[in-house]
């Protein structure tokens, strides 16, 4: 009996051992695959498709070079870090409430930090695209963006000795492709993990937190984690938090076609949010005091409202002192991670 | 028995066994195709100029049309007969391939075809198949092949999915003005297009709708794959049936764009798609 199980065992691990050699075939194996995604030990599971998209060295620096080159965009003026810049935990900067694109029109929404974006289900305010790799194609074909197609960028690529050259390397292809494009954009996003704030090594217990961001964080568990939940600050839901009762942009209705989502929005992560104003969809605020302010004392209501904000029929958002509220910000700056935003590997070095 | 012993016997066995699957069944295989027939009630398809006031067709409430694009996505194929016969078409998806995944477009006649290898040889007297890419086809990611929105496929990014089935034309009660998009493409006035898409399914949510579908179809008799015998079904997507069955009034149905909107013409696609008839041998198909 014993022995029998002590063979189940070595054949099972025999069988491993084995199939992973003997059938390899080299056919899945890409050229140099050394750079690797590590998720962070207090991070849960990323839902990125690296089984299709492997990390490599090659096909992240193919992603960075195209995440800043403005060659992706019709006249060629405006690339992917216009409006989504390293100093802002690649959110856009504070001059551009809402994001600026080709000829300077402007769009809707307010664009958000792509940190973490490996551990998100669904992606934009709306939730309109369900995987990293599409999110590129809303941006190069959006005319408030940067008015390309993506059939015209693969031909911009294809004429581009150089680019050819890196398609190969990265992924083994003699011409460049769209979702190999997409795929190389992918896999520079996905490597842009902040996790190593101070509240992290506070985590960690690496750091203390001053008594001010120790009674921010209490009062933060205690009245904003119902949302922005967990490590990564939401729980990926979509919730009208009243500011506003004119859905001009209907959010999560217009994915949803459903009157009752009309004014939500993605809860967003509060990761950075120290360094990414302006805030909310619209940019309505431009500091967190004023954010703070909101949940206190500034929310409208509407059919939409998020029934935590409500007592019955009346509105009464999150009543804080303003003492706590200044907690709170000082707590939400220990989420700003310098080892992050100083970065070399997400640098533009050209 | 020494541990050594046991291991070097363990990898002998293992070593035998992890490959078996490779090796090819020593089993007869033949070839069956599908041909795919768009046609309007008996009237063949045959495509206008968007715009084209040349309207050829008319559906049962007196509506006239054209058609200007007419096609959708068809995967998952599988055929079965009467004693247990299988086969279910390979899908693999990939940056480079989006195999078992077949965009039928009116305009390409290569792609009415559809070449199934390796089946295995017996009798078959049914095939099933999804019209629509359904969430295994989008939560991969960046696809190639048919699947690659800068090769043709039909790509919707603003409620990421694809489109599962395109029917454009010119109706003469369309409400559709020109719009000239200022980017060289335009909407010419009395066009209509019906996009049908969507693929969630979200239980909560009931106006979140899935307009994938799947489809089984009998044959009504069985045709027998061999190595010499390669039969053919032919299937006929009749686009009046799709527009009869929502009685559509080209007059506030012009612009379909979203899933909500689709949901009539997805729920059609039922009685759209049938076998007209199968030929055992398939020696060139008459047309
Ligand atoms: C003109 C400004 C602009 C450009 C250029 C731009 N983006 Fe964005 N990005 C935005 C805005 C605005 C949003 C939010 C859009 C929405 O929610 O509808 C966004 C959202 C995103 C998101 C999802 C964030 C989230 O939390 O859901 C990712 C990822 C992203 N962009 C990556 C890119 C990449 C990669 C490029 C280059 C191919 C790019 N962006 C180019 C403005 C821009
Ligand atoms: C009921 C859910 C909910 C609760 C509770 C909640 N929020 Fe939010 N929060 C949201 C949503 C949804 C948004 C985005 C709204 C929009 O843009 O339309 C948001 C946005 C924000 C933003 C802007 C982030 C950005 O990048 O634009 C900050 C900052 C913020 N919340 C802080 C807080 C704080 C602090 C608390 C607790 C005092 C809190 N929230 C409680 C749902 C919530």
């Amino acid at each position: 009996m014993v022995i029998n199980r002590v063979m189940k065992k070595c054949l099972a691990i025999g069988w491993v051992l084995f199939s992973l050699w003997s059938c390899g075939g080299g056919a899945d194996e890409k050229p140099g695959e050394v750079l690797a995604f590590v998720k962070p030990e207090h991070f849960p599971e990323p839902t990125y498709t690296f089984q299709n998209n492997p990390i490599t060295a090659e096909g992240f620096e193919l992603g960075k070079k195209l995440f800043f080159d403005p060659i992706l965009s019709r006249d060629k003026s405006v690339s992917c870090n216009n409006c989504h810049q390293q100093s802002r935990a690649f959110a856009d900067t504070p001059l551009h409430p809402t994001s600026v694109g080709v000829d300077n029109r402007f769009g809707i929404r307010n664009a958000p930090s792509i940190a973490n974006m490996a551990f998100m289900k669904e992606f934009f305010w709306d939730g309109a695209v369900t995987h990293l790799d599409f999110v590129p194609i809303n941006a190069i074909e959006s005319d408030v963006e940067m008015d390309e197609s993506l059939e015209n960028v693969v031909k911009k690529l294809n004429a581009s000795e150089a680019y050819r050259t890196k398609f190969k390397t990265a992924f083994g292809t003699e011409e460049a492709t769209a979702p190999y494009l997409l795929h190389a954009l992918s896999q520079f996003t996905a490597m842009m993990i902040s996790a190593d704030s101070k509240y992290d090594k506070y985590l960690q217990g690496q750091e203390e937190l001053t008594a001010n961001e120790s009674r921010g964080l209490a009062l933060f568990e205690q009245k904003c984690s119902s949302c922005h939940a967990g490590v990564l600050f939401t729980d990926q839901s979509y919730r009208n938090n009243g500011i506003s009762s004119d859905f001009g942009d209907k959010g999560r209705g217009l994915i949803t076609e459903d009157e009752a989502d009309e004014g939500k929005f993605k809860v967003p992560s509060l990761r950075n949010a120290g360094i990414t104003a302006p805030y909310m969809h619209n940019a309505k605020f431009s500091t967190l005091e004023e954010v703070l302010e909101h949940y206190g004392n500034g929310m409208v209501d509407s059919p939409t409202l998020d029934p935590s904000f409500k007592n019955g029929e009346v509105v009464v958002g999150i009543p804080m002192t303003k003492e706590e509220q200044g907690d709170i910000i000082e707590f939400i700056h220990t989420l700003t991670d310098y080892t992050f935003i100083s970065d070399e590997r997400f640098r533009n070095n050209e | 028995m020494k541990i050594s012993k046991i291991l070097a016997l363990l990898a002998l066995i293992v070593t035998i066994m992890s490959c078996e699957n490779d090796e090819p069944q020593p089993e007869e295989f033949g070839t069956f195709q599908l041909y795919f027939d768009n046609k309007v009630g008996a009237s063949e398809l045959t495509l206008s100029e968007p715009g084209s006031t040349n309207y050829n067709y008319e559906t049962t409430n007196g509506e006239k049309f054209n058609l200007s694009r007419f096609g959708y996505y068809v995967s998952k194929i599988k055929l079965e007969g009467p004693n247990g016969e299988l086969y279910e078409d390979e899908v693999s998806v990939s940056a480079s391939e989006s195999k078992g995944y077949y965009q039928i477009l009116e305009s390409v006649a290569s792609s009415h075809n559809v070449m199934l290898e390796n089946v295995p040889a017996g009798s078959y007297s049914k095939v099933t198949f999804t019209i629509g890419v359904a969430e295994d086809g989008v939560q991969e990611g960046a696809l190639g092949g048919v699947l690659d929105p800068a090769k043709g496929a039909w790509f919707w990014n603003w409620n990421a999915g694809y489109i599962g089935m395109a029917i454009e034309g010119t109706a003469e009660n369309s409400a559709q003005q020109y719009v000239d998009w200022g980017n060289g493409t335009e909407t010419k006035e009395k066009t209509f297009a019906v996009h049908v898409g969507g693929w969630k399914d979200v239980t909560d949510n009931e106006n979140f709708v899935n307009n994938v579908r799947t489809r089984t179809l009998d044959f009504g008799t069985t045709v027998s794959v061999s190595e010499e015998l390669s039969p053919n079904a032919h299937v006929v997507t009749d686009v009046l049936k799709l527009l009869d069955g929502v009685n559509i009034d080209f007059s506030s149905t012009y612009s379909v764009h979203a899933p909500k909107a689709g949901k009539p013409f997805a729920d059609q696609l039922a009685n759209a798609f049938v076998v007209h008839h199968v030929h055992q041998s398939s020696n060139g198909h008459g047309h």
